[in-house]
């Protein structure tokens, strides 16, 4: 296992942590962008049957597919706005579901769990009231897209999220 | 040394735990697999506070809820011909609030905003108004009184009209009707002082002097010519001729030749003026009257405005002879008929009222200074007999009155509710809506969920209660919470993250060097955040503490760039931890048990953890847990001391000679107090701990069983096996498995489904 900095580390974590709130948000304020929020979230196959856990409001969302009827009941200008995010990285050799060939192989630290929290507003419709919402992610590397070219897949993918309103 | 098998393996699910489904979906998750449903039990009172719809206003809900007809009596028009004193009071504000507009040029209504009119306000031509102000504030004054004294002895009259009108209304109903009523005007002549502080102050007209004589004094060698210390002098001096009368003020100067010309209230320019022929600076100062500088500027325009606010003095004449202050109604029926605009030509060649309407809206806008104030002023309008098809002439009402509570379009030509669409997402607020005798009203019930959408408070249709408010608060919730908040979804496994909980909450407040020993190693990281733009409760706010003290520590990332910055706000290792915590103030947490409502707490397994014995090269499983409540924090501001802060916690099973489970991250965020928005049912299902049923024995082989399952590694058969043996005692199993653990078959023991 190729020894990586910790500094390293921490640099990957925060900029995906960073591309995963700034396009995440977005996706999921734009009803047209509806079909392309499962594309955020693992996807279990025979190699790795793990699926993604998600909890939002409290509600078990069984499979990415079904969080389109979820953000579709979401009015017109519906607008998330992300005020504060953090994250750890929490496994720095992870290996659910990855593939034999890479099992071994850490280059560039990007084979790593990283936990984000982030803190932020939504304002569900035109002069609705604003809320608060707090979201804690757990971003795991898609292994479809690790190591190679990844061609408009995304590298990071949701393996836990539990999302609540919380004001 | 080989490494313990029980460390290890301590968070591997047991295998008959993995095989149910662990997701449920939204539709049939009343009841979650929760360890803990007591501490999640919602008292259902605490939410109606924070859900219920808003609330109408004390004077207004007992005319309109109680009253569904009275709108309908409203429409009769006749009952607004007579002008009560009352309304005198209103014409009179109408009329002085008046800034002297350019306004709709002969006749032609064709202004909008408010912008326009505002600016004038202090424009020139309030000159023309001059001598009139002071008397019509004295008459109003007059009227004011008189109109207090005269509301019992002017309504039975409006009674009368009423009985006239419907024929339905009770005398002692409407009798009591009044007595509200009356408690409306007397609100509404409360707020009259500050309206007429607001209009002196724009309308009085300013008088101007022309000062002459200072380019000969001394003080015309200083920097600024001497304007300066001429009307420091001035005002001195002028103010000293009347010490008991406030100060005199000059408003303006401009320095013009070799002469000042000053602008004044005109009793300051009085004082002002008794200073001719005084010295200053070693000249003698001649003061004269003169025009105000920029009224001569803007005299060409002067035909037009007198034009133009004839115009608008008209339109508000109409709309106060309109404008019922006893219902904050204000009546736009029947606009084509009404004798006041047909006199003014308005309708000359066509009959639609798309062109007056706009301008009356204008004349509206421009009598209330704040949204608030039309609030107040007008709750409801009817439209009534107006041939309208669509509200697209009438547009401008929703611009103007977005927040009105009643509306009525009896007897229009309305075939559709998209024709009520030029009025977009307004009225929001509406309670009562009455389209009785147009096309549509046949389809009303079946467009029922289309209005509702539109107006999600609306409980009153043609005067009939059609909702409830219980159903109106629920509804308004789903709109409020697109994705439904749910009891929490608390999937605990063996006890372990309500045991950590528990703890935490204690410890942080009373020991947190024990907490530290308890749950953290070398390898726990912690870190926090502030969020201090989190949005807040607008009925809830509570001043902020300083952030000072977590400032330094903050991890924010949308606002810490820099990688050492960055680097040096992620504390790992319990030592580390250590140091931060003995830096954050004392806090004291709410009770878990006792006040369960402050909490809302979730966590569910997570999968790949680092297995700290090296054991799984695919990792363990372990649980994460997000915590979100208030705590109060120790500081010499006991008002101050509210905050509401969120933790995720990663837990996971501890290294050799550690903790057995361990906080591998522990990440909080902190975020202005405000109230969680919580689930407005109780908990299905959710008893007190108390009230909890005994625990059956079936329940507690159970737990033991899953107990067992954690501590050794084997599977729940095994467990269960291994306590049938020993007599369902917990301690006795676990030594007899750490007794016989080489001789178990590897089947007795559960892998990671990832091993």
């Amino acid at each position: 296992m190729a020894d990586i900095s910790e500094d390293q580390e921490v640099k990957v974590a925060i900029e995906t942590a960073e591309t995963f709130v700034n396009t995440y948000y977005v996706t999921i304020s734009k009803p047209h962008a509806i079909k392309e929020i499962p594309d955020f979230y693992v996807k279990p196959n025979p190699e790795s049957p793990l699926k993604p856990d998600i909890s939002l409001n409290g509600n078990l969302i069984s499979s990415p597919s079904d969080l389109e009827a979820v953000f579709e009941k979401q009015p017109p200008k519906t607008h998330y706005e992300v005020q504060s995010f953090d994250c750890h990285v929490l496994n720095r050799n992870y290996n659910v579901g990855v593939p034999d060939n890479v099992l071994e192989m850490n280059k560039h630290g990007r084979k790593m769990s990283i936990m984000v929290t982030v803190s932020g507003s939504v304002r569900y419709g035109d002069g609705a009231d604003i809320q608060g919402f707090m979201d804690s992610l757990v971003l795991v590397p898609n292994w479809e897209a690790y190591g190679k070219p990844h061609k408009g897949k995304r590298r990071w993918l949701v393996q836990s999220q539990t999302f609540r309103l919380v004001l | 040394m080989p490494p313990l098998f029980c460390q290890t393996q301590l968070f591997l699910w047991p295998a008959a735990f993995r095989s149910q489904p662990a997701h449920i979906t939204i539709n049939t998750h009343k009841g979650t697999v929760s360890k803990l449903p007591s501490l999640w039990f919602l008292p259902q009172h605490l939410f109606y506070d924070t859900l219920s719809h808003t609330p109408l206003t004390p004077t207004t809900s007992t005319t309109e809820s109680n009253n569904p007809s009275i709108i309908v009596r409203r429409t009769d028009r006749t009952s607004y011909k007579q002008t009560s004193r009352v309304e005198h009071t209103l014409i009179d504000i109408m009329q002085r609030s008046s800034p002297a507009p350019r306004g709709p040029r002969n006749s032609s209504p064709s202004i909008r905003g408010r912008g326009g009119i505002q600016k004038r306000k202090a424009g020139p031509t309030r000159l023309d108004r001059d001598g009139d102000l002071v008397m019509d504030a004295a008459a109003a004054g007059e009227k004011r009184r008189s109109g207090r004294g005269h509301v019992g002895s002017d309504t039975p009259s409006r009674g009368q009209g009423n009985g006239r009108g419907r024929g339905g209304q009770g005398r002692a109903a409407s009798q009591k009707l009044l007595q509200a009523q009356a408690a409306i005007v007397r609100g509404l002549n409360a707020k009259l002082p500050q309206a007429n502080v607001l209009e002196s102050r724009i309308t009085s007209t300013d008088s101007a002097l022309q000062i002459d004589g200072l380019s000969s004094s001394k003080a015309a060698s200083n920097p600024d010519g001497g304007v300066e210390s001429l009307l420091a002098f001035l005002e001195r001096k002028a103010s000293a001729h009347d010490p008991k009368s406030k100060p005199v003020k000059i408003k303006k100067s401009l320095k013009k030749g070799g002469s000042v010309i000053i602008t004044a209230s005109p009793d300051d320019v009085l004082a002002i003026q008794k200073l001719n022929g005084y010295s200053f600076a070693g000249a003698d100062l001649s003061i004269t009257a003169c025009e105000p500088p920029s009224s001569r500027l803007e005299k060409p325009k002067d035909e037009v405005s007198v034009s133009a606010q004839e115009t608008k003095e008209r339109l508000r004449g109409v709309l106060a002879s309109r404008y019922d202050a006893n219902l904050k109604l204000l009546n736009l029926a029947a606009l084509a008929q009404d004798p006041g605009l047909i006199q003014m030509g308005v309708f000359d060649g066509s009959t639609t009222t798309s062109k007056i309407f706009p301008a009356l809206m204008v004349v509206c806008d421009g009598l209330f200074k704040t949204r608030s104030e039309k609030r107040e002023a007008i709750v409801s309008v009817t439209l009534a007999d107006n041939d309208l098809v669509d509200v697209k002439d009438v547009a401008a009402l929703a611009q103007t009155f977005p927040d009105i509570k009643n509306l009525d379009l009896s007897r229009n030509k309305i075939a559709q509710l998209s024709s009520l669409d030029a009025w977009g997402t307004r009225f929001r607020d509406l309670v009562t809506l009455i389209l009785t005798g147009n096309p549509i009203e046949p389809s009303l019930p079946a467009i029922k969920s289309d209005l509702v959408k539109k107006y999600p408070h609306l409980e009153i249709l043609n005067g009939v209660q059609f909702r409830t408010p219980e159903e109106i608060a629920s509804t308004i919730e789903a709109t409020k919470y697109p994705i439904p908040l749910q009891t929490p979804d608390f999937r605990d496994v063996g006890q372990v993250g309500e045991n950590f909980i528990r703890q935490f909450v204690a410890l942080y407040d009373s020991n947190r060097s024990a907490l530290l020993t308890n749950f953290y190693d070398d390898e726990s990281v912690l870190s926090l955040a502030i969020n201090m733009a989190a949005p807040r409760n607008p009925k809830q706010i509570l001043p902020i503490a300083p952030w000072a003290p977590y400032l330094k520590y903050s991890r924010n990332l949308v606002r810490v760039n820099n990688l050492p910055t960055q680097m040096s706000r992620l504390h790992r290792g319990s030592q580390a931890i250590n140091t931060v915590w003995s830096a954050l103030p004392a806090t004291r947490h709410p009770d878990l048990q006792t006040q369960p409502e402050k909490y809302l707490i979730e966590c569910h397994s997570l999968p790949g953890l680092v297995d700290p014995n090296g054991q799984s090269a695919r990792g363990v499983d372990g649980l994460i847990i997000t915590m979100h409540g208030e705590f109060e924090e120790e500081n010499d501001k006991p008002e101050q001391a509210l905050r509401s802060f969120s933790r995720t916690f990663v837990l996971g099973p501890g290294g050799p000679g550690g903790p057995a489970i361990r906080v591998i991250s522990d990440m909080m965020t902190l975020r202005a107090w405000g109230p969680l928005a919580l689930p407005r049912v109780a908990a299905v299902g959710g008893v007190p701990l108390e009230a909890a049923p005994a625990v059956t024995e079936q329940q507690q082989q159970e737990a033991f069983a899953q107990q067992l399952v954690l501590r050794t590694g084997l599977t729940l058969q095994y467990a269960i096996l291994c306590l049938t043996e020993t007599g369902w005692d917990l301690e006795k199993a676990f030594v007899a498995f750490e007794a016989n653990r080489h001789k178990l078959p590897t089947e007795a023991f559960a892998n990671s489904n990832f091993q």
